[in-house]
């Protein structure tokens, strides 16, 4: 079990290599490799489907700016934390924000595993978290 | 003025409002202690990572796509799909003397109920041993006051000496009288105000024992008065098994403490053999390869980076440490054992057999030794009892072959006379240590042949009169041989002297 485990993440890391274009996941290479699983049909094909789905649902999320925001935030704001965030992680990222009463004010920006927290409910969790 | 804090009110604005970067995971599996995170690709080995609801945890695998990390705390309330974040600091624990006289469990959290524990330093729990330029030779001695220990099997400070046998056979008394027997010598040192007495603190690191056990160590020590020189760290069985891991390098963290501070410590690592068996589980878990009885390949690795960790320091203090291994049925060869052998300076090896003869402690002479020697004996010891290991390892061996015979001649039978009065007089009751000027005295006693008319039978009832004679008549000699650490012509004419009145008393 633990064999076919392996296997299964050793081809869902190949063929998640090969969904990238200039190291962007590309909906037609996904596309494609899907339907090669689909006709190939290779060992426990629902264990590499779901190994290749996470990966790429991490590097999705790696290439995406989520901004979390209390009040209203202009477009400008927006695009100048994508540009700034671009610039750091050296790749282009997509901007989606998202409204979050419960941060209280101020703004969480998520960029894959990384979170940058600039609001008063961050604050105060650390505030709690020191006492 | 208004202007001056308005700037640096400003400035605190401004740094406050900076945003925090954090980085994240989510716990993909979590079993026996162990979770598989998604994410946390800043996360480093070893790094302390923050689980919800105040748990934390330890990276421990750095893979591809997935951390492997154990978790110390209450697994209970963690779930998939959590959410983890780095802290970017290793595992620390409380150190310093407000631990003493305190039980704190793998993370130095009380868990006596004397309420909180105000430290003001932490260490972290690994780091890497001393080097060779910092040390210094062993020498000075640590006293267990088990005469059969610190007259043939010397243990001195900073040495690593290995406690080993089957179980039930006392090896855990040891440890505790070695303890008790530091508090003793702390009372006595400290009271003398002596400017150059060098107290002995002792940590005691339980891992993998029963909750009742532990209440029991500690109950000794309270009822010798010795707490107040000792610190307790507990991981019972039921502790999870990254706890049981971490236990003994938490303890060493507060030993280091007292080495890196000019102090001396002692610390008692009760058992590794429980400890690799815990850290095996957590590798089985974390699915590393497995090598000889299902142990992981680093588990040689795992003790000698802990027991490395023990020296003497030049111009600073030392931590001395006695690990314990439990063996099965008498084997050394097994693969634990033979590891920690391999890495101490010596082993107390106690045999079943002896134990049921009655012989307590059931030090086998034969096995054990004490690779520093005697560079760690004061000389009055060296004196009054060199020459005993060699005398038992005759009298064991004659005794071995006087089975198959009766006829004996003078001399081999003096000498199985002999050695059969030293393993009497070697026999001491369990929390019970002995000062080491009391010991001189009685193998004093023994050397010149004071104990020859005595039946074998009778030699511990006229060791421990003996004793009750020297402590209760003869405070002033005793403290003489302490002070004086060897015996002149002058300290051996007053010791015959007194035991010349004990002989006339005890035969009266």
């Amino acid at each position: 079990m633990a064999g076919h485990a392996k296997q299964a993440q050793q081809l869902a890391r190949q063929l998640f290599k090969l969904s990238l274009v200039d190291g962007v996941v590309s909906a037609e290479n996904v596309g494609g490799i899907l339907a090669w699983v689909e006709k190939h049909r290779p060992a426990n094909p629902l264990m590499v489907l779901k190994a290749y789905q996470r990966l790429v649902a991490l590097e999705l999320a790696r290439g995406q700016v989520r901004v979390e925001h209390a009040g209203a935030i202009s477009d400008h704001v927006l695009q100048s934390i994508s540009a700034a965030l671009a610039k750091k992680y050296g790749r282009p990222l997509a901007i989606a924000a998202q409204p979050n009463p419960a941060l209280l004010a101020g703004l969480r920006v998520r960029v894959g595993d990384d979170i940058y927290e600039s609001s008063a409910a961050g604050q105060l969790a650390a505030l709690a978290a020191a006492l | 003025m208004s202007t001056i804090l308005e700037q640096i009110e400003s400035q605190i604005a401004k740094l406050s409002s900076h945003a925090v970067k954090k980085n994240t995971g989510n716990i993909r599996t979590i079993a026996d202690g162990v979770a598989k995170i998604d994410g946390l690709s800043d996360v480093m080995y070893n790094e302390m990572v923050q689980f919800p609801g105040g748990a934390i945890g330890i990276a421990l695998n750095l893979e591809t796509d997935e951390v492997g990390c154990v978790v110390l705390g209450d697994i209970s309330q963690l779930k998939e799909g959590d959410e983890v974040t780095t802290t970017g600091k290793l595992l620390s624990v409380p150190v310093g003397k407000a631990l003493l006289g305190r039980a704190v469990d793998a993370l130095g959290n009380p868990v006596d109920g004397k309420g909180p524990i105000d430290a003001k330093e932490t260490y972290p729990v690994e780091k890497i041993a001393p080097g060779i330029i910092v040390r210094k030779s062993v020498s000075q001695p640590l006293f267990t006051g088990i005469m059969a220990i610190d007259s043939m099997i010397p243990i001195g400070r900073g040495q690593r000496e290995l406690i080993i046998g089957d179980r039930g056979t006392g090896k855990t008394t040891i440890a505790i009288d070695t303890i008790i027997n530091q508090a003793k010598i702390n009372k006595v040192g400290l009271a003398s105000g002596d400017p150059k007495f060098r107290p002995v603190y002792s940590i005691y690191v339980a891992v993998g024992q029963k909750n009742s056990n532990i209440v029991r160590t500690i109950g000794a020590l309270e009822a010798a008065d010795a707490m107040q020189y000792t610190i307790i760290v507990a991981a019972a069985a039921a502790d999870n098994p990254a706890n049981q891991y971490i236990a003994p390098y938490s303890g060493a963290a507060m030993g280091e403490w007292f080495m890196e501070n000019g102090m001396d410590a002692l610390i008692v690592y009760d058992d590794l053999s429980k400890h690799a068996v815990a850290y095996r589980q957590i590798s089985l878990i974390l699915k590393r390869p497995s090598g000889r009885e299902a142990y992981p390949g680093d588990v040689f690795y795992l003790h000698s980076r802990l027991l490395e960790r023990a020296a003497r320091l030049d111009g600073k203090g030392s931590l001395t440490a006695l690990p314990i291994i439990e063996t099965l049925a008498g084997d050394v060869s097994a693969y634990i054992p033979t590891n920690v052998i391999s890495i101490t300076d010596g082993q107390i090896f106690l045999e079943t057999d002896l134990f049921n003869q009655g012989i307590r402690p059931a030090v086998s002479v034969g096995l054990s030794v004490s690779r520093v020697g005697s560079a760690a004996q004061i000389k009055a010891t060296k004196q009054v009892g060199g020459k005993l290991k060699g005398e038992l390892a005759q009298f064991r061996e004659l005794a071995a072959f006087a089975q198959f015979g009766s006829d004996l001649d003078a001399k081999t039978k003096a000498q199985l006379d002999r050695g059969s009065r030293i393993v009497e007089l070697f026999k001491q009751p369990a929390f019970n240590p002995i000062l080491i000027e009391t010991q001189v005295a009685v193998l004093f006693a023994m050397q010149k042949g004071f104990f020859d008319p005595i039946e074998v039978k009778k030699i511990v009832d006229a060791a421990t009169s003996l004793k009750a004679f020297f402590t209760t008549r003869q405070e002033a000699l005793l403290t003489e041989i302490r002070t004086k650490a060897a015996l002149d012509k002058d300290l051996e004419a007053k010791l015959q002297a007194a035991c010349e009145a004990w002989k006339s008393s005890y035969g009266a």
